[in-house]
């Protein structure tokens, strides 16, 4: 990939067509990116992104149907050779922390230049992560560690389909993903939780008012 | 409410007329009838008493009736024989008595006065100026007739009214006379006038509690229509205030996303086309104008002031993030501007209230944070979101040194109020509670965990993929 003959396939993801127009001319100066896509909102990134599977993805976080965050997650559990980016006004550390959760392997402002945007491309094509300088100082100066214990919205919402009595399998079927995925989903949430059955999945969630009694 | 009260008013005025009119009928009435029967009453115990005086006066007769019969027409013994008999006949515990005057008006015997015996008292008068022993005289005459004077009545030594009687033995020109005092008749007439004056008070205060207590009545209900009418109406007008407060927040919600997502991803268009010109420049080696740099900074001060009002009218992190994540923002940036330390503790789920609870929460934190930077002067401040089986609790505590009352504390021309607050925590059906002491305040809102269990799974299990 790191290959300059091989081009990065880039798909951007913002309901905002300007934007996306505007860095768009952006990154046509830089020859080794490919803007293959665009979609406007979370949910039509998800079948877009399946189809072309780009090797990074720029994502909003605001947007209708489906907020990037949510979306990224998602795509994440698809995808597995696939980056992304989150590409957003967003400077609230909670943001970064939920993206982080949700697996975004960078984090960058959209008031920042093009040539962080293609920085950030190619650092998270190695492997890496990247955060926009303002965000990694809020990152570092921030005195609490990414929060583990949160349950992202993909557990979530896993954790509301387990406790109306659907098992891992009827779970995977619902969400259209493997049955290996929520069992993984569902080994998180007890670690996070510090829960160690299912029953007791299934009494956390009644008692936090996830679905009714 | 006017109206209520004019009707109040007409309806009291009735009661006191009705009330009113019912006493004077009443009571006229009942004096018309009454008098009558007294005078029929009194009529009636005159009749009695004459009755008895003319029974007195035949068994007196019939007493001497062998003495004068056979008796001639001087004889001074059987004379004083006679007036000795009528001098024993007593009766009514000797308030009754005969006694015996000639055609003059010389007194010949009296049980009672004997100091009158021999003397004439032909010219003896009462008040009124009747001859009274002329008069006695007359009716003697006539053939026996009543008399009513004044005379001393013996048990009393004073004097009564006395009805009399007397009748004329010719053969010896004697007048005849008995009598008996009226006053126990007055006396029981009295009596029956007091019984029916003490009736009608009666009847007059029954009335009076009557019309008192319609008054009071209709005073009450009066009073009750209007609490319950009143508490109606602040009801209402509490449920309408909260609605425009609703509406409020979600035309700044509307507005906040129109410049967050509008306006402000426009401009960064715009920054992202002054990018590519420089782009271009670059590459067909022509230097940059200054203008382009002021540009770029005007226009990075503009995105960065519509960010900042975007903020302020409502925190697209709430709808994004949920209400912890929003709270913990805005708790690190209290700390931050502040220097008071805080913490946060917070549930690992999230997204499970409805937009109008997230927001009121949210602004009770906002608020509860804005009165410890103004006033309470603390070190240390938690904000603490918690479910448990029941309820949904938040707590704002700190360690400063306490707030005014809730009730008395003054408007902000900001702040929304904590009073507002707990109004608006109310009509979600929440509690709102304010503990302030000297060593800190505890603010504390919760919402039951079954007003909102329905809501995650209905706004969420529809998203499949």
């Amino acid at each position: 990939m790191n290959d300059v003959k091989q081009k990065v396939s880039v798909m951007l993801v913002d309901d905002h067509p300007m934007v996306q127009d505007g860095l768009r001319a952006c990154l046509s100066f830089y020859e080794d990116i490919e803007v293959v896509g665009s979609t406007c909102n979370g949910g039509d990134a998800l079948t877009e992104a399946v189809k072309l599977e780009p090797n990074v993805i720029l994502m909003d976080i605001s947007m209708p149907t489906m907020n990037g965050i949510d979306a990224t997650e998602i795509i994440l559990e698809k995808l597995v050779n696939t980056k992304v980016i989150i590409f957003s006004m967003h400077d609230s550390v909670e943001f970064v922390t939920s993206a982080i959760q949700a697996g975004a392997s960078g984090y960058i402002l959209k008031d920042t230049t093009s040539e962080e945007v293609y920085y950030a491309i190619k650092t998270v094509l190695n492997g890496k992560t990247h955060f926009s300088g303002s965000i990694a100082n809020t990152l570092i100066k921030s005195p609490k560690k990414l929060e583990n214990e949160k349950l992202t919205t993909r557990e979530q919402l896993i954790l509301s389909h387990i406790a109306r009595g659907n098992t891992s399998k009827d779970v995977a079927k619902i969400l259209n993903i493997s049955f290996r995925t929520v069992e993984a989903h569902r080994r998180n949430m007890k670690v996070k939780l510090g829960l160690n059955s299912l029953a007791e999945l299934v009494r956390y969630a009644v008692n936090h008012g996830l679905i009714k009694k | 409410m006017i109206f209520s009260f004019r009707l109040m008013f007409i309806s009291v005025i009735q009661v006191i007329i009705t009330a009113s009119i019912t006493f004077f009928f009443v009571t006229s009435e009942y004096k018309n009838l009454s008098n009558e029967s007294l005078k029929t009453l009194q009529t009636f115990m005159i009749q009695q008493k004459e009755q008895e005086l003319k029974n007195y006066t035949v068994i007196a007769l019939s007493a001497i009736d062998h003495l004068y019969e056979s008796a001639d027409k001087d004889n001074t013994v059987t004379q004083s024989l006679v007036t000795n008999i009528f001098d024993r006949i007593l009766y009514d515990n000797g308030n009754g008595y005969f006694f015996v005057y000639d055609d003059k008006g010389v007194n010949i015997s009296h049980p009672i006065q004997p100091h009158r015996v021999g003397k004439n008292h032909w010219e003896l008068e009462n008040d009124k100026g009747e001859k009274m022993i002329q008069i006695l005289i007359e009716n003697a005459k006539s053939g026996g007739g009543y008399y009513r004077y004044n005379w001393v009545k013996p048990s009393l030594a004073k004097e009564t009214e006395k009805l009399g009687y007397s009748t004329y033995l010719p053969k010896w020109n004697w007048m005849v006379g008995t009598g008996v005092y009226l006053d126990d008749v007055n006396k029981q007439l009295t009596t029956i006038q007091n019984a029916i004056g003490i009736h009608i008070n009666k009847t007059k205060h029954i009335i009076l509690f009557v019309a008192l207590s319609s008054i009071f009545a209709i005073f009450s209900l009066e009073l009750f229509l209007n609490f319950k009418h009143k508490r109606k109406s602040d009801i209402k007008i509490n449920e309408l205030n909260q609605r425009l407060i609703n509406l409020q927040e979600e035309e700044r919600r509307r507005i906040s996303r129109e410049l967050h997502d509008g306006i402000v991803q426009i401009l960064i268009s715009i920054k992202y086309n002054l990018e590519a010109t420089k782009m271009k420049l670059t590459k067909v080696k022509v230097e940059y104008p200054e203008s382009l740099y002021t540009g770029e900074r005007n226009l990075n001060t503009a995105i960065h002031e519509i960010r900042r009002i975007s903020h302020h009218l409502h925190p697209q992190i709430l709808d994004e993030l949920g209400l912890s994540s929003a709270i913990e923002a805005l708790v690190v940036e209290f700390g931050k501007r502040t220097g008071i330390s805080v913490s946060v503790k917070k549930p690992a789920v999230r997204k499970l209230l409805p937009d109008h609870v997230n927001t009121t929460l949210y602004r009770v934190v906002q608020e509860s944070l804005t009165n410890i930077e103004k006033h309470a002067h603390a070190t240390e401040t938690t904000v603490e979101l918690f479910i448990n089986r029941r309820w949904l609790t938040l707590t704002i505590s700190d360690n400063g040194n306490g707030m005014p009352n809730i009730d008395n504390q003054p408007e902000t021309p900001n702040g929304i109020g904590l009073r507002n607050l707990a109004e608006r925590m109310a009509y979600h059906s929440g509690v709102f509670d304010v503990k302030s002491t000297q060593r800190g305040t505890v603010i504390t809102a919760k919402i039951a965990t079954s007003s909102f269990s329905n809501y995650y799974g209905r706004s969420n299990l529809e998203v499949v993929a």
